[in-house]
């Protein structure tokens, strides 16, 4: 199976050109699948997409920076080959979302489209993935056997059977379906290739940062302290986040299961917050391509994807996909995560009061979540290749999948049958 | 490697908790000043059968103020432990601007009290939709008189509430007060009209109810202004400047020193109009439990009602008694989901009362500490009645019935308005898949998923049941609050 990988694609805005692109967008909000700019639908191997606007705005000395537009995928396989994919399947499509930005070609063809495109590719400091590995087909494919075994149950009279003589029925079901059989094999693993790159990566960067041991001990040590101090001397203040603000972003939430969130700001100046910045992402990118790779983001079972994007201007926006309210989402973070979060955000302005990177912040609770409503981004058009479909539905989905294969006691099957 | 590492975080957060607690737990509660709340907070008047909400708007201006400086001397506070009639009064956002609270006053309430609970955003939430559309709701809609305040009375029997109606209705029409609707409660019924006991599982305020459960003793905060909540926070309140004419009834703000607490004392209070369509639930039950010869069973009519609800009618949970009622077991309530029952096979994972209160089933790590410290965040003091006349068995459904659902909490984002829609209503909570709340739910054909041995039953094509007629967000101030309230119509 395939991994993922990610597509971020910004440019800037022609600022004359907002209101003309808000009437594209809302016109593609219709249906973000199959709208005739940008058909995330047709691009088998996109598992969420979404193009939207981050808003001119001051800079903390008073210069006005111009809105910025951004194409976001979360892809199967090579984003090189998905953005050549994006490109054949849109075509003149993206003429229209992207010719409102100030040097897009005037007389694009397929060629300098993906020129265009690829220009303005940014690197994902860092890339969130609920599974490595599983793509939007597989997902699909368990949902629809997960909808037939249901279904297959739901007729069958069980009451005095064995679970392991429910669970041969419901194989030998799976193995008749015209369209599922396959599913009775269990998934296969990612490529090879990925998997020793991946083992490759979790081994040297540690091991590098061993070797540098001697000269990074000190010097995150200053830093961490030179940290503390700064923050001694900060004082944010809790503002409420306007009410039209929160009209624009409330209008766009919570018609599927999932949310597509993205929220922006500046980091703080200074080179000792860019380089805290840079080496907390390290952290992060080492963190969910090593450690967080299996069903949670420290915890937090409920992202399907996320990632942090540098933008210009010393700016820098993150994005994700989850299930469920921008407050359950929140309160998750808080309860379960507020330490990473710190760890990142605080190096944003205006965050709440950290102690060493890591304490306070988020747990202000109210302030948290007036902070991140105030920096968050309208996502006007947000695709789901599932949307009906929780990150849990998924995980279970999978594992009724896997409970076909191999050979489970009573007891194991039991606990499969009762599998939500 | 990753499951190391989450063991290790989880173990860091853990510790966290830990050296949290031990901090914080020395530290008496601070007494709450009962006698400046209102005491609907602490209690739900179980005994004085008789209750009336009257829903009010301001019309006229001049004299307004004056019923509210009477009110002040005869809202029952919370010391008053067992009086003979009560009254309690509340408004909303468009009730307190119209008396003239101050703009930087107003800007400091909560932005759902400040929005309203009928936005767009919030009916999708809600799955106010269809028949719950605000549209058509009798009052607190789009489409119907601005609601401004609202009036809850009760009293031992009717005809003594009606005494005290009549004495209010006398003070608030001279002062400008028009009565828009008023719900009258049933003084007779005292089941829910699909007859089961409601309002059991109730937080009890730390410092100030005697309980010493781990389950239930929730921190003031989360349910009045002005003191710790679960997070050790105070949650935002609206300040009036202390230079401010009438500032002075206000006790002093604990964390500004220019300010006085407008909110101290005072909490949110969500009331909702529910609808409940009787023969709908009852002959959908039947339906799903009729023997293969079509004919009625009603064990397993009541079976079923009471796997959709998760107690049956005494109020008995299914996890201490999952095959038949034991009326002794009723007020049985120190039980976790998780540690008793984490499947679901005896009550189930998408039952009503195992939705509205998880208790230790939540992530992280369902059955510890942690799992709890979250359900301690989202907790609601209920303070529901019944309206509208019992049906009979078998009777012809002539006019409508239902639930006055009132619920006070500090917080309406993180309390009511997340159980409702990430409990309640959510078709994927808890790993579900297209099913809403079976008693509550929100989908206009809905499933039951009941956790069997060896195989789930799953039930198709529930109607909705219950609809929304109204509803508003009301502030409910503390004593003081309302005396500056009604100062205002004299400056």
């Amino acid at each position: 199976m395939p991994h993922q990988e990610a597509l971020s694609v910004v440019a800037t805005l022609e600022p004359s050109r907002r209101s003309a692109l808000e009437q594209t967008l809302t016109g593609m909000r219709a249906d973000p699948g199959h709208n005739t700019l940008v058909p995330f639908a047709k691009l088998p191997n996109c598992h969420f997409g979404r193009v939207f606007c981050w808003d001119a705005m001051s800079d903390p000395q008073g210069n006005v920076l111009p809105p910025q537009l951004l194409l976001l995928a979360d892809c199967d396989g090579s984003s090189d080959v998905f953005l050549a994919d994006l490109v054949n399947v849109a075509g003149e499509g993206l003429d229209g979302v992207f010719g409102h930005c100030t040097d897009y070609p005037s007389n694009p063809s397929a060629a300098t489209r993906l020129d265009y495109l690829k220009n303005h590719r940014v690197k994902e400091r860092a890339h969130y993935a609920h599974r490595p590995g599983r793509s939007v087909e597989q997902i699909k494919q368990e949902a629809e056997l997960r909808v037939a075994v249901d279904e297959f149950l739901a007729h069958l009279d069980a009451e005095d059977s064995s679970a392991l003589q429910v669970r041969e029925r419901v194989r030998a079901f799976v193995s008749a379906h015209p369209k599922l059989s396959s599913l009775i094999e269990p998934a296969p693993s990612t490529e090879l290739g990925y998997r020793v790159r991946q083992t490759l990566d979790r081994v040297l960067r540690p091991l590098l940062v061993l070797l540098l041991g001697p000269v990074l001990t000190p010097v995150t040590s200053v830093g961490v302290l030179l940290i503390r101090l700064q923050e001694l001397k900060e004082n944010a203040r809790h503002v409420r986040p306007e009410r039209d603000h929160l009209d624009r972003l409330t209008v766009l939430e919570d018609h599927s299961a999932h949310n597509a969130y993205a929220a922006g700001g500046f980091v703080k100046p200074g080179a000792l917050r860019r380089a805290a910045i840079d080496s907390v992402l390290q952290l992060v990118d080492y963190g969910v391509r090593h450690l967080f790779n299996e069903d949670s983001l420290a915890g937090v079972k409920s992202i399907h994807f996320a990632r942090w994007v540098p933008m210009p201007n010393r700016r820098m926006i993150f994005t994700s996909n989850f299930d469920g309210s921008v407050e359950s989402y929140n309160d998750d973070f808080i309860n379960l995560l507020g330490w990473g979060l710190n760890l990142v955000f605080s190096n944003g302005e205006a965050y709440p009061p950290t102690r060493w990177l890591i304490f306070g912040g988020a747990n202000y609770e109210e302030h948290f979540k007036d902070h991140l409503r105030r920096h968050q981004i309208p996502v006007q058009v947000a695709y789901s290749a599932y949307p009906t479909l929780s990150a849990r539905n998924i995980e279970n989905n999978a594992a009724l999948r896997a409970g076909l294969s191999g050979n489970p006691s009573e007891e194991e099957a039991q606990a499969w049958l009762r599998l939500r | 490697m990753a499951a190391l590492a989450v063991r290790l975080i989880d173990l860091w957060r853990r510790k966290q908790t830990l050296i949290k607690r031990a901090l914080a737990q020395p530290k008496v509660p601070p007494r709450i000043e009962s006698t400046d709340v209102q005491g609907l907070v602490f209690r739900g008047y179980g005994e004085l059968k008789a209750c009336r909400y009257v829903l009010l708007q301001l019309t006229g201006e001049a004299r307004a103020h004056a019923w509210l400086s009477s009110l002040a001397e005869q809202v029952t506070q919370g010391e008053n432990r067992s009086p003979a009639t009560a009254v309690h009064v509340a408004f909303t956002y468009a009730g307190l601007a119209r008396l003239g609270l101050p703009e930087a006053t107003l800007a400091g309430f909560s932005q759902p009290f400040i929005e309203g609970m009928a936005t767009p955003h919030r009916s999708r939430l809600f799955g106010d939709e269809g028949k719950s559309d605000p549209k058509s709701w009798a009052w607190g809609g789009p489409g119907t008189e601005p609601i401004h305040a609202v009036l809850v009375l009760y009293a031992t029997s009717d005809a003594a509430l009606s005494e005290v109606y009549s004495h209010q209705r006398d003070s608030w029409s001279n002062s400008g007060w028009t009565e828009v609707t008023s719900v009258v409660c049933s003084s007779t019924i005292d089941r829910e009209h699909f007859g089961f006991s409601d309002g059991i599982s109730q937080p009890a305020i730390e410092g100030y109810h005697e309980s010493k459960s781990a389950l239930h003793v929730i921190k003031a905060g989360e349910f009045v202004l002005g003191y710790q909540n679960e997070y050790d926070l105070l949650t935002s309140r609206p300040l009036v400047a202390s230079s401010a004419s009438g500032a002075e009834h206000l006790p002093l703000d604990v964390e500004a020193e220019s300010a006085r607490d407008f909110g101290r004392n005072g909490t949110y209070l969500v009331v909702r109009q529910l609808r409940q369509d009787v023969v709908a639930f009852r002959s959908t039950l039947d339906h799903l439990t009729q023997h293969p010869d079509g004919s009625s069973n009603p064990e397993a009519r009541a079976l079923l009602a009471a796997k959709w609800v998760g107690r049956w009618p005494s109020g008995a949970s299914l996890v201490k008694t999952p095959w038949k009622d034991e009326a002794a077991l009723s007020r049985e309530n120190e039980f976790g989901y998780h540690k008793e029952d984490p499947s679901g096979l005896l009550c189930p994972v998408g039952a009503h009362v195992r939705r509205a209160n998880p208790r230790d089933s939540l992530d992280p790590n369902p059955g510890t500490e942690d799992s709890m410290g979250v359900n301690r965040r989202h907790r609601l003091i209920r303070r529901g009645r019944v309206y509208g006349k019992e049906l009979a068995p078998g009777a012809v459904d002539q006019e409508e019935r239902g639930l006055m659902f009132v619920a006070i909490n500090a917080n309406i984002a993180r309390q009511f308005e997340f159980i409702q829609h990430s409990w309640l209503s959510d078709p994927r909570f808890s790993g579900l898949r297209g099913e809403s709340d079976p008693i509550c739910g929100t989908l206009e054909s809905n499933c039951f998923t009941q956790q069997h041995s060896p195989v789930r039953r799953r039930y198709t094509g529930l109607p909705r049941f219950v609809t929304v007629a109204g509803g508003a967000y009301f502030f409910l101030p503390g004593i003081r609050a309302l005396k500056y309230l009604a100062s205002l119509g004299s400056a």
